[in-house]
């Protein structure tokens, strides 16, 4: 073995020497494409000081972005435990709403009490003008002057009364089917009413906090509009009152006329005589 | 992956020394080797970043800390606390709550049994018998006793007169006035139970709004503004009742008119008749 390999490295040597250019060439090149060599974590100084600069910002994360999160998370905890405990807290918002049920119950009994039939008449015209008063049926209305007049009578022919007795029976019919009408309208809207304040306790029941001021700015909606109607009802029975009054002023007026005619009479009766 | 470069790289340089040795002249040697520098050169990626480009990045990764993330920490920090502050002291005071539901407290104890009393202080005034049966029929809130009224507003005001006894206008009038008397107490008597019902639910939207929280409160002013709609609805019915008996009064006392004007024209003629016979 070592007979051979000697003469290659003599020849080698040889051809090294006879070759100087291209050997130096051939390191040059070597010496410049040589891939490079990996870096070891120790004895770079390079690794060294990356792993203290990282060191140093994540010292700085914790302290900085942690802690100042650490805070912002205190507060916020803070916040919500105050939010459920104080403002909203779960256990009463399901006890509100329980009793909206349970009031809901009540109404529901109100309603029925609104329901309750009422009629007394016991005769025939009596009895259909009752049930026209009664119906709570605004389609109705076209048929209460024809009961009132079959049970009241209609205004006295001009054969029959004078005129200004005429113009007060009449007056006074009006006001009286006035008011009956409008008490129909009334109960009708009453109803209406009624069903829908039911509606709006119902969906209180499945409201939320934040949807339920919604809800009652409805039912504030309704209550305006129920005391609308109200104040429509009061000024009909001020109406009746006033008619009532103008017609009691009207006899007094009537009695006065007559007198003064049954005096003229009379004195004429006796200068006849 | 390292290992194939290092086997390609060897193999590469050995096809090129192999080349360059066996090369025929110098120049061509030394062209070659120039060619392979240059080519080496161009295609060599850029030198690694130096030492000086590290720290200058650490630095900035710690000035961002320090400077941009702190900042808007503690902003964001101090605006959360002035929610909480704001909150506590402003919106929702944890004291004004306690005290607000002492508040209804207070005022259930105050004013809730006087005004029953009030309310429930006796009333009746009749002495004999059948006036004091209707009283009371009419002022106990029942509703499921319509029968005796009846008869106890018969046995007070009588009943309506027989066919033979009089006029069929004046029976009929007679029978409407009784029948919207009647309706008028039928819809107190239910007016007043509705009136007990929504007592009832005042003390209880009351007693619930002493416990109440701010989240829990809108549902009790919906529901009692909702209650509110429906006591209007009953006032309004209680006026509708209302406007019928007056308008009925009106209208018997205008048929007495229109009657009275037909007498009037009868007894005309009977007079006139009578001058002429004399």
């Amino acid at each position: 073995m070592r007979k051979r390999i000697l003469p290659i490295l003599k020849r080698s040597v040889a051809w090294t020497r006879n070759h100087k250019l291209r050997m130096v060439g051939l390191v040059l090149i070597l010496v410049a494409t040589m891939p490079d060599a990996g870096k070891g974590q120790f004895l770079d100084p390079c690794c060294a000081m990356l792993a203290a600069g990282l060191t140093t910002i994540s010292n700085r994360l914790n302290n900085v972005v942690g802690g100042g999160l650490n805070t912002i998370l205190s507060v916020d905890k803070s916040i919500s435990d105050f939010e459920q405990q104080v403002v909203w807290p779960q256990g009463l918002i399901s006890q509100a709403r329980a009793l909206v049920g349970s009031l809901e119950g009540t109404f529901h009994q109100i309603q029925a009490l609104t329901q309750i039939k009422v009629n007394s008449a016991t005769l025939p015209g009596s009895q259909q003008l009752e049930q026209n008063l009664l119906s709570r049926n605004p389609s109705q209305i076209v048929q209460t002057t024809a009961a009132y007049n079959a049970l009241y009578g209609t205004v006295p022919s001009a054969t029959d009364a004078s005129s200004e007795l005429r113009d007060l029976v009449d007056m006074t019919d009006a006001a009286a089917q006035t008011a009956m009408k409008r008490a129909i309208e009334i109960d009708s809207l009453a109803d209406l009413e009624l069903e829908a304040a039911g509606q709006i306790t119902q969906s209180v029941q499945n409201a939320a906090p934040g949807s339920a001021p919604i809800l009652e700015a409805q039912a504030d909606a309704w209550l305006i509009r129920a005391n609308a109607y109200t104040q429509a009802a009061t000024a009909d029975l001020m109406r009746l009152d006033a008619v009532d009054l103008a017609d009691s002023s009207a006899e007094l007026k009537m009695g006065a006329s007559s007198t003064a005619n049954l005096r003229q009479g009379l004195i004429n009766l006796l200068e006849h005589n | 992956m390292r290992l194939a470069v290092y086997v390609g790289y060897l193999t590469l340089f050995s096809l090129f020394a192999w080349f360059v040795t066996n090369l025929g002249r110098r120049r061509q040697v030394v062209a070659a080797v120039i060619a392979a520098l240059l080519l080496i050169h161009l295609a060599a990626p850029p030198p690694a970043a130096a030492q000086g480009g590290l720290i200058a990045a650490v630095q900035a990764v710690l000035k961002v800390i320090n400077g941009a993330i702190e900042i808007a920490l503690n902003g964001i920090n101090n605006v959360r606390a002035a929610v909480r502050n704001l909150y506590r002291s402003v919106a929702w005071p944890v004291e004004l709550i306690a005290q607000a539901r002492a508040e209804a407290l207070q005022m259930i104890g105050q004013y809730r049994n006087l005004m029953a009393s009030i309310l429930n202080v006796n009333l009746k005034s009749a002495t004999l018998p059948a006036p004091r049966a209707l009283e009371s029929l009419i002022r106990d809130h029942r509703i499921n006793n319509f029968t005796s009224l009846g008869q106890a507003f018969a046995n007070t005001y009588r009943a309506i007169p027989a066919p033979a006894d009089a006029s069929p206008e004046d029976r009929a009038m007679a029978d409407m006035d009784d029948a919207l008397v009647l309706d008028n107490l039928k819809t107190l008597k239910a007016a007043d139970g509705a009136t007990d019902l929504e007592l009832q639910a005042a003390d209880s939207v009351e007693n619930a709004a002493s416990q109440a929280a701010p989240g829990s409160a809108p549902f009790l002013t919906a529901a009692a503004t909702a209650s509110s709609v429906r006591s209007q609805a009953l006032t309004q019915k209680m006026l509708a009742a209302e406007l019928r008996q007056e308008a009925a009064r009106m209208a018997h006392r205008n048929e007495l008119r229109k009657r009275g004007a037909t007498f009037t024209l009868q007894l005309r003629g009977v007079l006139i008749n009578l001058l002429q016979h004399n």
